[in-house]
């Protein structure tokens, strides 16, 4: 039995990836500290150049071992399955912290913010306005990707790669608006704590959105090259569920962080 | 949260034939599914961002003639312990004259 179980599953030749990743999280993380004291951002940039690289080189190398050496296997795929679900169920609790965060400090305010949420002297922005629509661009992403996602399994090609475009462009659509939002808001980083754990939410959410983005715009590339077929497509799977989990923190930041009085 | 539970459920059971038999539940046709997000998509979603499009361009204008929010010298607001690294140090990323004010006031009374 366990030697037919090793005959299934494949094993991945040594990448320099892990190393190289974990080198640039290093450099990317000293660095940013390193610029915020000795105004250099040498070690930091370095640190960004080795990220790209390496998600390139991971990707590139991924994509070669199942799509083009067919190791991609049913048991391959079922871990690869169980490894998204586990890093997109540490993103949630990443989001949670700043969560908890923002309730910590809103639901029970200190008297030097005015001893009430929010702090006094912050405009708030309104939520219908565009927050709102920014949740419809991300709720209609959501139903073209579901819709890119079917045409997929349907094989139909030309439908695929028209809904896939129409996500991605949702997709640069609320970046945009977000960052128009980050100008013209009435308050910044630097206002007390409301300041810090806006911008420090949504920023990282929209960091999240573009990286969702990012992937879409592989996938899109990948069906454009005839790599997917109707029953086996994980990669785009596995950007459709990272970025309907980006759309579900971005729907919860809008019931919590956008009102205009704390719950 | 049970949602996630379940949509990783889905991820995880994900082969064609399950797929197909738990969305034809949502669809109604089994091999129809792609034609009805089509649809979906044209028909709710992108009129919805249209009408949200249309609501808050509305909105902005009704508010463009607003003045910005009176200048008062809070402690607990633009904070700065230490100058950012870009710029003289004391704007923000983002900095907008005519709606941030500096910890001093508004710059040029815009």
């Amino acid at each position: 039995m366990a030697h037919q179980a090793h005959a299934m599953l494949y094993s991945v030749d040594p990448s320099p990836s892990p190393l190289t990743g974990a080198v640039a999280a290093l450099l990317m993380t000293s660095g940013l500290a390193i610029s915020m004291h000795f105004h250099t951002t040498t070690l930091m940039s370095l640190g960004l150049v080795l990220l790209l690289l390496t998600m390139y080189q991971s990707s590139r190398d991924i994509i070669r071992e199942g799509t083009f050496q067919g190791h991609h296997t049913p048991p391959v795929q079922k871990g690869l399955r169980y490894g998204m679900i586990l890093f997109i169920t540490s993103e949630v609790f990443f989001f949670l912290g700043f969560f908890s965060a923002f309730y910590h400090s809103s639901l029970a305010p200190t008297p030097e913010l005015g001893g009430c949420s929010p702090p006094t002297g912050i405009t708030t922005l309104n939520p219908f306005e565009v927050p709102l629509l920014n949740t419809a661009v991300l709720l209609a992403s959501g139903v073209t990707v579901t819709s890119a996602h079917h045409s997929i399994m349907e094989g139909q090609r030309k439908q695929a790669i028209q809904s896939l475009t129409l996500t991605i462009l949702l997709g640069f659509y609320f970046t945009a608006l977000q960052a128009m939002e980050y100008y013209e808001a009435p308050f910044t980083i630097a206002d007390g704590v409301y300041g810090s754990t806006f911008f420090v939410a949504t920023g990282f959410h929209g960091l999240h959105v573009i990286i969702g983005s990012t992937f879409f715009a592989i996938c899109l590339l990948r069906q454009a090259q005839y790599h997917f077929t109707s029953d086996h497509h994980f990669g785009f799977e596995a950007a459709a569920s990272y970025s309907h989990s980006c759309l579900m923190s971005y729907d919860s930041s809008f019931t919590s962080l956008f009102t205009d009085e704390a719950s | 949260m049970a949602a996630f539970g379940r949509f990783s459920q889905m991820l995880l059971r994900s082969s064609l034939t399950q797929t197909r038999r738990q969305l034809s539940a949502a669809a109604g046709h089994g091999g129809d599914s792609a034609k009805t997000w089509k649809i979906l998509s044209f028909v709710v979603a992108l009129p919805g961002v249209a009408v949200c499009m249309l609501n808050t361009f509305l909105k902005e204008q009704e508010h463009s003639h607003d003045a910005p929010p009176e200048f008062v010298p809070y402690t607990h607001l633009r904070i700065r312990t230490k100058r950012f690294p870009w710029g003289d140090g004391n704007k923000t990323l983002f900095h907008n004259s005519h709606v941030n004010a500096l910890p001093d006031g508004y710059e040029g009374h815009d």
